[in-house]
């Protein structure tokens, strides 16, 4: 070793290769998972489920390679905004039209709603239904992927727990084929931890340095939107299987109905079956001390972040010219104190005048 | 048995989403001829204002039969005035039709300058000056305190603390045991970090609030309800109707982060009200103190305050002169339904005239529960009727 300097390049340029190949073994593991859930003979619905896996993993993908502006947009509230308009109606029969199909060709049967649901425009009624939105991805800062290069020294321990993660997944493959969605989750709590314990760890590094706190709140604002994520992700699967499950509970009443010989003869019907069936499943599942549970971490995660972001960019905004946050919060404190001494004051004059 | 073919008409099919089609081109037209969804309406004029608070006196066009006025107050949570939201559904009206002298508050749209707003501030605050305000207005010693929801609990605690100042009690699908897991948000609250929630928005959102009521039945009231509102957009009168309701559900004020901590933490999350270890400021809150005539209603349907959670009051008060009134339906229903303009309006008109007079409250100085060991009575046995009101609808 010449110099003090050339270590250091060839440390730094040995830890970004390793960073790439990480990255580029995690992109194609993904990209398997994927191609996978998407070409199985007879399941076409796999997609709708993989998408949940995709939209953790592409967000927390995206933050590590980062972009060139901290758009905070991610930060949506959790369960925000839901559909206000009567096109859900329309979106239905999209749904729906296999459905109708099967019951013309003579194929419905209560085993086939697998079949007869296309999963991505179901994702989307339930997107929709719940205030889901599948493109708040996160956008975080270029400067995040370096700082993380720069962190993530741990050859070893970096790469273990990705390896014994794929084997893991990969066990639990066949049960994701015969169609489990429970599966599914277990494959992604087994990423999520390799995940966590390798580059979830240097989340956790403490920095040094003139621009310490800066880095150690970007850094835990990084831990907090992948923890954020990953809960998300639970909290949506949970509410897609149970849609699903109702789905399969409509199909099966209504092929029952039509093997009677019962006739159907509006759209309406099938809606207003479908409505209660749902509405009751959900019911069910809310009143659960588990769901209950899963919301509020998910809410306390959200808030984390939130937190988080708020104080970086006061970091960011200190030197600006104007009010920040916490500024603002302590002249409301005065104010409301002052406003309670006068009001207090004023009751005493008003008594002793009286 | 016909084939599945045979089952399902496509034609029909195609025609349905042909008139869906129809029906949405020609409600466009009747959208447009809607300039202002006016709610609220009922004459009143602005009486006294603290900070975003206004007291609003009601114009009463007739002779005023009940002479002790009464305050309504309304939850933090959404906007009072539910209880005149269309002219011919008007729960004001209706009581100003029986002679009622009515006040009502309204509680404003906080900002982050309100965050730091107590459950002390709001009830030993503003409303005990709004109290105040009405009392030396109207040359009474007492007035009647109408609560609903949340603001019926806010009314409880404050008759707990003034019992002085309060005539008569009438508590509306008010919660007061929160130990109960009936209703979702009773159950979801119990797992809800409020710490964290009010640490990151200082001033709660009424959009945030608004998500957790619509997942309380999330298909009916993100799906169904729009679909249905299909049937009647071609009726300029039931479309208003419809967007009346639909502007109420939406126009939700933040809640003051403080206020709304102490509140999830000492009522949803430790129940501490009904069990008599409620501080407001530095004044514990015992229900015994409430010893003035009480009418408390619930609605056996409500999905938000499930009898569960209003009910328990009755056992907990002072006083012996007390009503338990059932409204067979749900927590909206209560204030916009037709039943509630036909039976619940003129039943409760009648309750406080027939309290109006010189104070015949019958005080009790002995705890509730001593009382009972004597008689060997139970408190639902002592439930009085409303034999006057036509309706036997008292439990």
């Amino acid at each position: 070793m010449e110099s003090t300097k050339d270590y250091f390049d060839i440390w730094r340029k040995s830890q970004e290769l390793l960073f790439g190949n990480l990255t580029e073994m995690t992109q194609k593991f993904q990209q398997g998972l994927q191609g996978l859930g998407g070409n199985v003979e007879g399941m076409p619905g796999f997609g709708g489920f993989q998408d949940m896996y995709t939209s953790w993993a592409k967000s927390v993908m995206n933050a590590l390679q980062g972009t060139d502006t901290a758009d905070m947009n991610f930060v949506k509230e959790t369960l925000s905004k839901t559909l206000t308009c009567s096109n859900a109606y329309q979106k239905l029969y999209e749904i729906w039209l296999p459905f109708f199909k099967a019951i013309q060709e003579k194929s419905t049967s209560p085993n086939s709603y697998k079949d007869l649901i296309d999963p991505a425009k179901f994702k989307e009624m339930m997107d929709r239904v719940f205030g889901f939105d599948p493109t708040a991805v996160p956008q975080i800062v270029e400067e995040a992927t370096k700082l993380l290069e720069t962190l993530a020294g741990y050859s070893q321990g970096f790469v273990k727990p990705w390896l014994d993660a794929s084997g893991k997944s990969f066990k639990e493959f066949p049960n994701m084929m015969a169609g489990h969605p429970e599966s599914v989750m277990k494959i992604f709590h087994t990423l999520f931890r390799a995940f966590d314990s390798t580059v979830g760890r240097a989340f956790h590094v403490p920095a040094v340095g003139k621009d310490r706190e800066k880095i150690e709140l970007l850094l835990r604002s990084l831990d907090d939107l992948s923890v954020y994520l990953a809960k998300r992700t639970e909290y949506e699967h949970l509410m897609y299987v149970t849609g699903l499950g109702a789905f399969k509970k409509v199909i099966a009443t209504f092929a029952d109905k039509v093997s009677k010989g019962e006739e159907f003869k509006r759209f309406d019907e099938f809606f207003d079956l479908w409505i209660d069936v749902s509405e009751k499943a959900y019911y069910a599942l809310f009143q659960t001390q588990d769901f209950s549970k899963m919301q509020g971490e998910l809410l306390e995660t959200s808030a984390h972040l939130r937190q988080h972001n708020f104080k970086l960019m006061e970091l960011y905004l200190y030197d600006f010219p104007i009010a920040l946050r916490s500024e603002m919060d302590d002249l409301y404190k005065t104010v409301y104190d002052l406003k309670k001494k006068v009001k207090s004051l004023e009751k005493q004059i008003g008594e002793v005048h009286a | 048995m016909k084939s599945t073919a045979e089952n399902f008409d496509v034609h029909n099919f195609i025609k349905e989403i042909g008139e869906i089609n129809t029906k949405l081109i020609k409600g466009t037209g009747t959208l447009a001829g809607i300039d202002e969804i006016d709610v609220g309406t009922a004459p009143k004029e602005l009486v006294y204002e603290e900070d975003k608070l206004k007291l609003y006196h009601y114009k009463q066009e007739g002779k005023i039969t009940c002479k002790v006025p009464v305050l309504i107050v309304y939850a933090l949570v959404n906007r009072q005035y539910i209880l005149d939201l269309q002219p011919d559904r008007s729960i004001v009206r209706n009581l100003l039709q029986h002679g009622m002298d009515l006040y009502i508050i309204d509680w404003g749209y906080p900002t982050k300058s309100d965050m730091y707003l107590t459950l002390d501030d709001y009830i030993t605050g503003y409303l005990d000056h709004c109290v105040d305000f009405i009392r030396k207005r109207a040359g009474k010693d007492k007035i009647n305190l109408m609560g609903i929801c949340q603001g019926g609990t806010f009314s409880g605690i404050y008759s707990a603390l003034y019992p002085e100042k309060v005539k008569n009690l009438v508590a509306m699908v008010a919660p007061f045991d929160f130990s109960t897991n009936d209703g979702l948000l009773f159950s979801w609250s119990k797992n809800l970090n409020v710490d964290s929630l009010v640490d990151t928005y200082r001033i709660i959102p009424g959009d945030f609030m608004n998500s957790g009521f619509l997942m309380l039945m999330p298909f009916a009231l993100n799906i169904k309800k729009y679909v249905d509102m299909l049937d009647v957009i071609e009726d300029r009168e039931k479309l208003l109707n419809f967007l009346r309701m639909e502007k109420w559900i939406f126009d939700s004020p933040g809640q003051p982060g403080e206020c709304l901590r102490q509140f999830v933490k000492d009522c949803y999350q430790g129940n501490k009200l009904i069990k008599g270890e409620l501080r407001v400021g530095d004044r514990l809150v015992d229900l015994k103190n409430i010893t003035m005539p009480l009418l408390n209603i619930y609605a056996s349907a409500d999905h938000l305050v499930p009898p569960a959670a209003t009910r328990p009051l009755n056992d907990a008060v002072g006083t012996t002169d007390k009503t338990l009134y059932e409204f067979k339906g749900g927590h909206i229903g209560l204030f916009v339904g037709s039943k509630s303009q036909k039976e619940l309006a003129p039943a409760l008109a009648t309750w406080l005239h027939k309290r109006d007079g010189e104070d015949q409250t019958k005080t009790s100085a002995k705890p509730e529960s001593t009382r009972t060991k004597k008689t060997g009575r139970t408190t639902s046995d002592r439930r009085r009727s409303l034999k006057d009101t036509g309706r036997n609808k008292t439990k």
